[in-house]
């Protein structure tokens, strides 16, 4: 059975722009499951709960949950250990890679590195759904990261680039892509044309890192 | 949790703490603003809560000092003399040395809103918990994951989303990091 590994940040952005329901749909199209690890769990159902802002779409989060679209992954004790093994040594690794005046910067956290960790032990490393910056330009251009660190920080970093390894095995999907598949196998229930490229933008504005550029470029393609 | 930070960071802080001060003398809440992202360079690397409370407390200032709506509320005058005072206690301790009464004094902050009550209370909330996402934010946009700095700041993600979302942090041309044709490629590869 194939799976993709959801990071927070797309099913937030999906929740925030009432388009859930895609979700859904997506998740039966695939074929195969969407993953959460239970850091996850807590951050995109289990927290906001708590939050009255935010309580509504969490809820519609749960039943999503109840209703197996998004899942924990059916993992083995031993595999359990494992995966918290790895999640440990990524964080570590990932945050012994920049140093700046004899200091290493804290890159990423236990949510991240666990998503990380999830995809590592599964067959094939299934890909991961990721919006926030960091953590899919560690994977895909650390070296960029570096550059934008020291322009933002003004100071220089001294990389261990020997990490960077680390990190590119891992494949990374936005929540714009999703949403590209979502629009182009006809899931979305409003046909007009310009349904694309609003969702695109709305999934923009509430934290997925895409530049304007890149989504003029993906409406263009279609 | 014991504040440790080290000499040059430590200068650093008192140094804008001092700029605030000025600033305040000619109510810039600009500069003031200015002055908590100089704070922001220091806290991304380090990431010292104590450190962060600093550029969350300035910005707060700087919003107190924007909106003078707040400043017809019951118990403004007291809050806002005490308000000073406690960053002025921050300066001292720091140019003495005292980390722990530098700590004690972020408290003391915390102490001040928690002790107000009605509208001023809420409205201070308020400006409190939006100094943190905007501190949050700018953290985010120095390279610190987004789970990371939420947890720093204490906000949830889904509020940190919500507003960076808002920023250009996306559209930084290093953030581009492989060609738009290859990642719907991909995609559509994983639903083939």
């Amino acid at each position: 059975m194939k799976s993709l590994i959801f990071d927070s940040g797309p099913i937030i952005n999906f929740a925030m722009n009432g388009l859930l329901p895609l979700l859904e749909e997506l998740q039966k199209k695939f074929k195969g499951d969407f993953l959460i690890t239970k850091e996850v769990k807590s951050e995109i159902i289990d927290r906001p709960l708590t939050i009255k802002r935010f309580q509504l779409q969490a809820f519609q989060i749960k039943e999503l949950f109840r209703k197996g679209v998004i899942k924990h992954a059916d993992i083995t004790p031993k595999q359990v250990n494992e995966l918290r093994k790895i999640r440990e040594h990524l964080m570590q690794v990932a945050n012994n890679t920049f140093k700046i005046k004899k200091r290493y910067v804290h890159l990423i956290d236990k949510g991240e590195s666990a998503a990380l960790a999830l995809s590592s032990i599964l067959p094939n490393n299934p890909p991961l759904v990721v919006d926030e910056r960091t953590t899919r330009m560690l994977c895909e251009n650390p070296n960029n990261l570096k550059k934008l660190m020291e322009k933002k920080l003004h100071t220089s970093i001294k990389p261990n680039t020997g990490n960077y390894s680390y990190f590119e095995k891992f494949k990374i999907i936005r929540s714009t892509e999703l949403m590209y598949i979502a629009y182009k196998k006809g899931l979305c229930k409003i046909k007009d044309k310009g349904v694309l490229e609003a969702a695109l933008y709305g999934l923009k504005f509430k934290g997925c890192s895409i530049s304007e550029d890149e989504i003029q470029e993906i409406v263009r393609t279609m | 949790m014991f504040p440790f930070f080290k000499m040059e960071e430590k200068e650093h802080v008192l140094e804008v703490l001092e700029n605030v001060k000025k600033a305040l003398r000619k109510k810039d809440y600009i500069e003031i603003k200015n002055l908590s992202d100089k704070v922001i360079h220091i806290s991304s690397i380090h990431q010292d809560s104590n450190v962060i409370s600093v550029a969350v407390i300035i910005y707060a200032l700087s919003k107190l000092i924007e909106r003078k709506n707040y400043q017809t509320e019951k118990n403004w005058n007291d809050f806002y003399v005490n308000y000073l005072r406690n960053i002025d206690d921050m300066i001292v301790a720091l140019r003495k040395d005292n980390l722990k009464k530098f700590h004690d004094e972020i408290q003391e902050n915390r102490e001040l809103i928690q002790g107000l009550s009605g509208n001023l209370k809420i409205y201070i909330q308020d400006v409190f918990s939006r100094a943190k996402v905007n501190k949050a934010s700018r953290i985010y946009e120095h390279g610190i994951s987004m789970e990371k700095t939420a947890k720093i700041l204490g906000i949830s993600l889904w509020e940190l989303a919500e507003y960076a979302g808002k920023t250009g942090i996306g559209d930084v041309n290093f953030a581009v990091t492989m060609p738009i044709k290859k990642r719907i490629k991909f995609a559509e590869e994983v639903f083939g």
